[in-house]
């Protein structure tokens, strides 16, 4: 059983009509997919923004821990501590 | 008493509403709502209190349905979109198609990847049809260019007739719980095989109340001068069936390409059929010079509409559900295209004009006089 950290989770603004309308949440968790868990078990509708039915992140968001993608570190298992903030941001593309 | 006639568009960049007095000397444009979303399906359903709906398709956050029972003055989220069941693997991508069913909430939705789902409530929950989504065929279907969609549901009784591009029309007798291939007569040409049981790309199907087993379908046309295995398949674009679906034949001979994408049937008419003949290579209109073509003996022969139109240096493609006409007594046709502009076809296509001339890339055009 991993350490669990008291973190934030910041919300873009498309995102915060399913988050209650607030931009940060705390939460409780190890890593980033017990954050995803986490979403999925107490906001599902905001997590099916963030995630398909298959429990993939959307292919056209990232997901920061503090300034570095989650790829460039242990992806979705990136281990979390105290005061991390963890950011969703949608990929800039488009036109 | 239905004295308005209201048009949704779905674009690249959200659901228009235009709305006009019975006569549609002009339109007033609302919108755009799910601003910035492309929207590939709309719907304007009309039983009870009239209700739009539009496929919000975010390439971000995922499918939603937006829904207006205010005569699209705003439109607001449904509680959930179809979404393939946790165990399945699938996950959705596009919704391609929402139709009327017999309830006044029902809906049934057509998505990315190939597969229907059904709504009784207005679309705040959905249920995954498995007759069909979990076909034996389903895994083995290909996306084609604009992806493995299910674009088109025509209901007729117990009857269930699907388009899937590219997997072909199948067909369902027992009310959407079984289906079957059903594409004798119909080609493909982009496989060995000219005349597989499945797999063709069915681009849309349409028919008529009044002519009992009759569809026109306009299929992936354009392979006339194919040499390779298999031989040329001319005229496999635009085809008719008289048999419910069973089996097809061609009405394209005469047409200036078999290719192209909508096929709209007359309100009034089940023999007067409309396509929007494009270059098979560019998708575009051939020459530059738009036109849409219209049979009024059921695909026997084909006159070009054109009044109106510009004759020249013009290079738009129309899409599967963006030709649609309306049902007053003298109808009007209605088309948008990728360049953004919506035209309206008065008398039947006798004259066009052009409603709207920069809107952003138009998927569908829907229509009803509420």
């Amino acid at each position: 059983m991993g350490t669990v950290a008291t973190v934030t989770l910041y919300l873009p603004e498309p995102l915060r009509t399913y988050g209650g309308g607030i931009a940060e949440l705390p939460m409780s968790a190890g890593t980033v997919q017990a954050v995803l868990d986490d979403l999925e078990r107490t906001r599902a509708v905001l997590y099916r923004n963030v995630c398909d039915e298959t429990g993939a992140v959307r292919r056209h968001l990232n997901i920061f821990v503090n300034a570095d993608n989650v790829r460039d570190l242990g992806g979705l298992q990136t281990r979390l501590k105290d005061g991390d903030v963890i950011t969703i941001v949608p990929a800039v593309s488009g036109g | 008493m239905a004295d308005r006639v209201m048009l949704t568009i779905g674009t690249k960049k959200g659901v228009f509403v235009a709305e006009a007095a019975k006569a549609r000397r002009s339109f007033a444009l609302r919108g755009p709502f799910g601003p910035g979303i492309p929207v590939y399906s709309t719907l304007i359903a009309t039983k009870g209190t009239p209700t739009l709906y539009a496929s919000s398709c975010n390439p971000f956050f995922g499918m939603k349905v937006l829904r207006s029972t205010n005569m699209g003055k705003s439109f607001t989220e449904t509680k959930s979109a179809p979404a393939f069941p946790k165990d399945d693997g699938r996950a959705l991508i596009n919704i391609w198609s929402i139709e009327p069913g017999n309830g006044r909430k029902e809906l049934w939705c057509g998505v990315e990847p190939a597969s229907l789902f059904r709504s009784q409530d207005g679309g705040d929950s959905w249920e995954m049809v498995p007759g069909i989504s979990n076909h034996e065929h389903a895994r083995k279907w290909n996306p084609g260019n604009g992806g493995l969609c299910m674009h088109t549901i025509i209901r007729d009784g117990n009857r269930v007739h699907l388009g899937i591009s590219t997997g072909g029309h199948y067909l369902s007798e027992d009310g959407g719980q079984t289906f079957k291939p059903s594409n004798t007569g119909v080609g493909a040409g982009f496989q060995p095989d000219p005349y597989p049981e499945y797999g063709q790309c069915v681009h849309k199907i349409a028919r008529h109340d009044d002519a009992p087993g009759r569809l026109y379908m306009q299929n992936h046309g354009g392979w006339a001068a194919w040499t390779g295995p298999g031989g040329p398949r001319p005229d496999i674009g635009v085809l008719r069936s008289d048999d419910y679906g069973h089996s097809w034949r061609s009405i394209a001979k005469g047409l200036p390409s078999d290719f192209g994408f909508p096929i709209v049937v007359h309100p009034h008419d089940a023999d007067t059929v409309y396509v929007m003949p494009l270059e098979p290579a560019t998708r575009t209109c051939p020459g530059g010079a738009p036109g849409v073509w219209r049979s009024e003996n059921g695909g026997d022969s084909w006159s070009r509409l054109a009044k109106g139109l510009p004759k020249k240096e013009s290079y738009f493609t129309i899409l599967r559900d963006a030709m649609t006409i309306d049902d007053l007594k003298t109808p009007a046709l209605y088309f948008g295209t990728t360049t953004g502009q919506l035209w309206i076809g008065r008398e039947g296509g006798e004259k066009f004009e052009c409603l709207f001339d920069a809107l952003p890339p138009i998927h569908n055009v829907k229509v009803a006089v509420v």
